[in-house]
């Protein structure tokens, strides 16, 4: 039985405890958080043996193989160390660390303790992006992806977040170095690291305060972004994140010498695009009819696990933390292969590095778009580079569990 | 904001009714959520009562019209404090509850889904205050506002009133709000029991008033263009704000009721056909089809079986615990806060309801 621990009693730990007590052969040995009521709620709610106050005390008492990091962000890097240096294996949720940097140094420690890694890149692992990975594997694109573009739409009138983030001056997420965008693109940019495969890229970010939050008088966060990575000759990829756009769209599509994808992960929708044409006018008649049959193909499947009992909106992080402690338990792959968490981090970094040399957001407020134009700058790319420390032994694809 | 044709500032006897309350018109006090629906109103009845020493406690993006109309109706002689912070800060409700002797907390997690989230608002922020108020030791009373939603209603009798056994596993009744309210209360009375503090908790039942929109969900719920009527013969415990508000100060004031519950409901309740006809004839017509209390229960306890089978596939929203508390026919009393703190409703439901109504199809029209 692999014992599993929570640190952090917030909104996503709610999504853990419930995949943890569906995935057999585990249990929840204890929850942590600095609140003591917050640990206790969580106990409240789920099958936990016991909660705790501070880390340490949990580390000690209830002695978890598996620890979940689920606090806000700034504290990932120093949790997960502590974990790792006790020798649990460490689920860090989603953005893995501050920077790459953190990263780094994690993805070692890891490894010189003998423990393994993964992030909260649960996306990555929904029924349609198994498939999405599946027909890439299968050679169905062709060979290398020659382009992809990643969307990431967020509802700012969510009321559960936005709403909290908005009106609070103090809140964390305005402490992260790439503040709105910290919490939330790694599931976007992780998407195109997937299909990356140098670890060189040219990355091309402009990031802006929308007329929604300009009108509110918003001018901290940037909730605009649009993104360019280029690898030498190779793959280039897209990045949108927006705020605005509806509708708000997370959406993946990729693209390669012979066929492309399309997968729609709010409907949970795969589109395979051909790249070979029909002739003639059999081109504007049989095409949208292959397309019928593939939504029609999606409604059909999505129905079948529905009625299967296995098609629960986390369904992504229940086959993420299935895979992670089957790695543990037999000795498998990483669900996640360290190289893509820490090309996401580098990608993350260097977006974040150009949005602070951009012209500051409170400037463009008030201004008129005549004067924005003049004073537009020519947009720097950065190249980032891995840090020569080797993790080429957990390079690789995206690795399914077996 | 007041309704037009409906008092918005009624006269109060100061001294009829009570002259014994637990604090001087000279003392501090404190009110949590001043700027929201109730808090607003319950800063204008203290006001009307002669107390002239406020704090009110409002998030800084709350919107201070309300509060700030009401500094203008009133002479400046009285001390209103405007405290702009986060009750999860516990210096914030220190600095909040320094020589505070009667504390309004109205503040609260609503309108959220999560759990984590709806407790931290709640519950995290009331520990606070508790603390805070422990800190300083002049507090006379701690109201806490809280709801029905503490009540499981699955009492023998059809009648609720404060005897009712409250949600013994609020956690299994998939209603977040449901749960922090069970544990809020919880708080309050073991810090009064551990520390002494003397507390009183008020559960108004369904508050209406100008600046609320839509059906509650006592009435029914709509989905897929259609709404599903789920109360039809059940009373409705509607509470007009300005009543709700007028009993919420009393429990804060009135000596003698320390450890005591006021469920604050109206007179003359509608029931959820009755209510549900003067909305589609005063406000808009839409399609409502009638689920009888026999078929309602069972698609619930369908749902709830459906959702433990999928292992949540289904989140369990819709349980037997949700039907009992929400669409069990069930009667209401307000005995108690007529009783012991001399509390009479001054907006008759009718009129109350059809300025209610009338406020609600203005709002529809500028929607």
């Amino acid at each position: 039985m692999l014992k599993v621990a929570i640190v952090g009693c917030g909104k996503i730990a709610d999504a853990h405890a419930s995949v943890i007590q569906r995935v057999e052969g585990c249990e929840i040995v204890g929850v942590c958080d600095r609140e003591p009521l917050m640990a206790k709620q969580l106990q409240e709610r789920f099958p936990i043996r016991k909660c705790f106050g501070e880390v340490g005390e949990l580390l000690s008492e209830a002695r978890p193989d598996v620890v979940h990091i689920t606090t806000p962000p700034a504290s990932h890097f120093e949790i997960a160390k502590v974990c790792l240096e006790r020798g649990c294996h460490v689920y860090v949720e989603k953005p893995f660390t501050l920077d790459a940097d953190q990263a780094q140094r994690l993805v070692e420690l890891a490894e010189k303790k003998g423990a393994k890694l993964t992030a909260g890149h649960n996306n990555q692992f929904s029924h349609v992006a198994r498939r999405m990975r599946a027909l890439v594997e299968s050679g169905y694109l062709g060979e290398t992806p020659v382009h992809m573009e990643s969307y990431y739409g967020y509802d700012l009138g969510d009321p559960s977040y936005a709403r909290a983030l908005l009106g609070d001056q103090q809140h964390w997420v305005r402490r992260l170095p790439g503040k709105l965008l910290h919490n939330i693109i790694s599931h976007g940019i992780a998407r195109i690291a997937e299909f990356l495969t140098c670890d060189h890229q040219h990355v091309i970010a402009h990031g802006y305060a929308s007329p929604f939050l300009n009108g509110i008088g918003e001018t901290d966060i940037v909730d605009e972004l649009r993104v360019m990575i280029c690898e030498e000759g190779r793959t280039t990829a897209y990045f949108t994140f927006s705020s605005q756009m509806r509708p708000s769209v997370h959406d993946f599509r990729i693209f390669g010498s012979k066929n492309g994808l399309l997968l729609d992960q709010d409907h949970e929708i795969l589109l395979r695009l051909r790249g070979a044409k029909f002739k003639s006018y059999a081109e504007y008649f049989i095409p949208p009819l292959l397309f019928a049959r593939q939504h029609v193909g999606n409604l059909l499947g999505n129905a079948r696990l529905f009625l299967a009992r296995d098609f629960h909106m986390d369904s992504g992080m229940k086959y993420l933390v299935e895979s992670f402690y089957c790695s543990i338990r037999d000795g498998a792959p990483v669900p996640i292969p360290y190289r893509q968490i820490l090309l996401t981090a580098r990608i993350m970094d260097a977006i974040f590095d150009q949005l602070r040399h951009q012209l500051p957001n409170r400037l463009v407020a008030g201004r008129s778009r005549a004067d924005l134009a003049f004073q537009a700058q020519p947009l720097a790319s950065k190249m980032i580079e891995p840090s020569s420390t080797g993790v080429e032994s957990q390079s690789g694809t995206m690795r399914a569990r077996t | 904001m007041p309704v037009p044709g409906f008092p918005s500032s009624i006269p109060v006897s100061t001294d009829a009714i009570h002259d014994s309350f637990v604090i001087s018109r000279d003392d501090r006090i404190l009110v949590t959520g001043a700027a929201g629906f109730i808090g607003v109103r319950v800063v204008e009845e203290l006001l009307d009562r002669g107390f002239h020493n406020l704090a009110c406690f409002v998030r800084p993006s709350s919107d201070l019209a309300g509060i700030e109309a009401i500094v203008k109706r009133h002479p400046q002689s009285v001390r209103i404090d405007i405290l702009k912070g986060n009750l999860l800060s516990r210096a914030d409700c220190e600095a909040a509850c320094k020589d505070v002797a009667v504390m309004f907390h109205l503040a609260g997690g609503t309108g959220e889904k999560s759990f984590p989230d709806v407790f931290m608002n709640s519950v995290v922020t009331t520990r606070n205050l508790l603390e805070a108020c422990l800190r300083y030791a002049r507090l006379q009373r701690f109201l806490l506002v809280s709801s029905f939603a503490v009540y499981s209603n699955r009492q023998k009798s059809q009648y609720l009133d404060e005897s009712c056994p409250l949600e013994a596993h609020p956690e299994l009744r998939g209603d977040a709000y449901c749960f922090a309210k069970v544990k809020q209360e919880q708080i309050v009375v073991d810090y009064g029991e551990k520390f002494g503090i003397p507390h009183v908790v008020v559960r108004p039942g369904s508050v209406y008033g100008a600046g609320k929109r839509g059906l509650v969900g006592r009435v029914g719920l709509g989905t897929f263009g259609l709404f599903l009527h789920l109360g039809g013969p059940n009373t409705i415990p509607f509470t007009h704000v300005d009543n709700c508000a007028a009993a919420i100060t009393l429990a804060g004031l009135v000596k003698g009721i320390d450890g005591e519950a006021f469920n604050v409901v109206d007179d003359d309740l509608p029931t959820s056909r009755q209510f549900l006809r003067l909305y589609k004839n005063s406000v808009r017509h839409f399609r409502s089809v009638y689920v009888p209390h026999m078929v309602s229960y069972s698609l619930c306890y369908l749902w709830e079986k459906y959702s433990q089978w999928s292992a949540g596939q289904l989140p369990p929203a819709f349980n037997r615990g949700r039907w009992y508390a929400q669409w069990r026919k069930t009667r209401y009393s307000n005995e108690k806060l007529k009783t012991m703190l001399n509390w009479k409703p001054r907006a008759a439901t009718v009129d109350g309801l059809r300025l209610y109504l009338q406020s609600c199809a203005q709002g529809e029209g500028h929607a």
